[in-house]
């Protein structure tokens, strides 16, 4: 079942389209990571998703419905990123109370213990923690509603690399016991790839590649070889990304269903994977021809 | 105790299984762990868990007992073992194919420096199994 679906959205801001006609959908109790460059369009996909803007065109829908002004969507969606604002006069304690009163899936349990594994103290304000401990708690407050569409806006900005291999294994367990949709946006891919079923990068407001995570994995592969041999080889095929790897060696990386493994190895390249983060940037590489050169 | 060699992870759940099956942790008619199960052991996603048990069973080593999970065949052990040895072996033959090139070292003559290891380590002209 898709539970989330659109189709041809774009997102005007200014002048500039923030998300320009894209069109996706996604399925019910899956992980997919949304991955692309600053300024790509993640925020603004994920903040109409969630019902906090409104799309410019094209057709949203979150559960079936329109998320903007549905009371629905709101009860069943969350949206947490670092700017989550709360009431200055409530405490972290109180906090969580008022997440129990207006989500209905609320887990206390999973809320308390957190809180108090992630040391924090009921008196504390939310506007007086670190930035690290302010994303901590703020994943607190998302996994706790399990709401049946969960978006998180890059929510380990700050944490150290401990708490946020923590906060992976949390998710997971969490998702294993109670299973939702789930959509991360982070620069943190290498760490995340292995809790996602799929990936979306965006780059410009468009969509360029909306995958399982097994085939972005394997969508690439590096190539080292003598520079002519392996230019004149992949002549008229896309490399997305070359580089020098010695006198007269070259790297370059290509899609792997472009080319034959077999036939690179009887001519005497070193084949080399090629991680998912790199793809990713490599394929949104403005320098280089980027998605043009993929989808020629 | 997942790698990040590049192998993908759904290959490396199948091989943890395969190895715990030569090992003798999981018997012939045993149910292997859960998409879950292994999902939370290993911190992944579910659905990489549930591709590597469906390589296994593509290939024999586990079958689908309908609603109640997968087990091990009773030839998963051979089936393993054969394919290891075929990889390997394949492997290593590619190496010195290569190597040879490298050396131009034609093919005749790296067929007498083969027969003549094989005779050196016992002499057996080997099995019938094709490779």
């Amino acid at each position: 079942m898709e539970v989330i679906h659109c189709e041809n959205v774009t997102k005007l801001q200014g002048k500039a389209k923030a998300l320009d006609q894209l069109s996706f959908s996604i399925k019910e109790n899956t992980i997919t990571g949304l991955i692309g460059r600053n300024g790509a369009g993640k925020t603004t996909l994920l903040k109409i998703l969630g019902g906090l803007w409104r799309e410019t065109s094209g057709e949203v829908k979150v559960l079936s419905r329109r998320p903007f002004n549905s009371l629905y969507v709101s009860e069943n969606s969350i949206y947490i990123d670092d700017a989550f604002h709360f009431p200055s006069h409530l405490n972290l304690k109180e906090i969580l109370r008022e997440g129990e009163r207006f989500y209905p899936n609320w887990n206390r349990t999973l809320a308390e213990r957190l809180f108090d594994y992630f040391e924090f103290h009921p008196k504390q304000t939310h506007a007086n923690l670190s930035k690290g401990k302010r994303s901590t708690f703020n994943m607190i407050i998302g996994l706790a509603s399990r709401c049946k569409v969960t978006l998180y806006d890059e929510p380990t900005a700050g944490m150290d690399r401990a708490v946020r291999k923590e906060m992976y294994r949390v998710l997971l367990k969490d998702y294993l016991e109670y299973p939702r949709t789930i959509i991360i946006s982070s620069h943190y891919l290498e760490e995340l790839e292995d809790l996602l079923e799929d990936v979306l990068l965006l780059d410009n407001g468009k969509k360029v590649l909306h995958l399982p995570m097994d085939e972005l994995k394997e969508f690439a592969v590096g190539l080292t070889g003598r520079s002519e041999v392996l230019l004149q080889w992949l002549r008229g095929k896309t490399i997305l990304h070359q580089q020098n790897a010695g006198p007269n060696e070259l790297y370059a990386v290509v899609k792997k269903e472009d080319i034959s493994l077999p036939e690179a190895q009887r001519l005497g390249m070193t084949i080399s994977p090629v991680s998912s983060s790199d793809v990713c940037v490599y394929i949104t590489d403005r320098g280089q021809g980027g998605i043009d050169r993929v989808f020629r | 105790m997942l790698q990040s060699d590049g192998t993908p992870i759904y290959l490396q759940i199948a091989e943890w299984i395969e190895t715990e099956i030569l090992k003798g942790n999981f018997q012939a008619d045993e149910k292997v762990y859960s998409q879950y199960k292994l999902a939370e052991m290993f911190t992944i996603n579910p659905a990489t868990a549930a591709k590597g048990l469906n390589v296994l069973a593509n290939e024999n080593i586990l079958y689908t007992k309908r609603g109640l999970g997968k087990f091990v065949t009773k030839e998963a052990k051979a089936i393993i073992i054969h394919k290891r040895k075929n990889q390997k072996l394949k492997g290593l033959i590619n190496e010195i194919v290569m190597e040879a090139k490298r050396l131009h070292v034609r093919e005749e003559e790296l067929m007498v420096m083969l027969k003549k290891a094989m005779k050196e380590s016992g002499g057996q002209s080997g099995g019938s199994d094709s490779l």
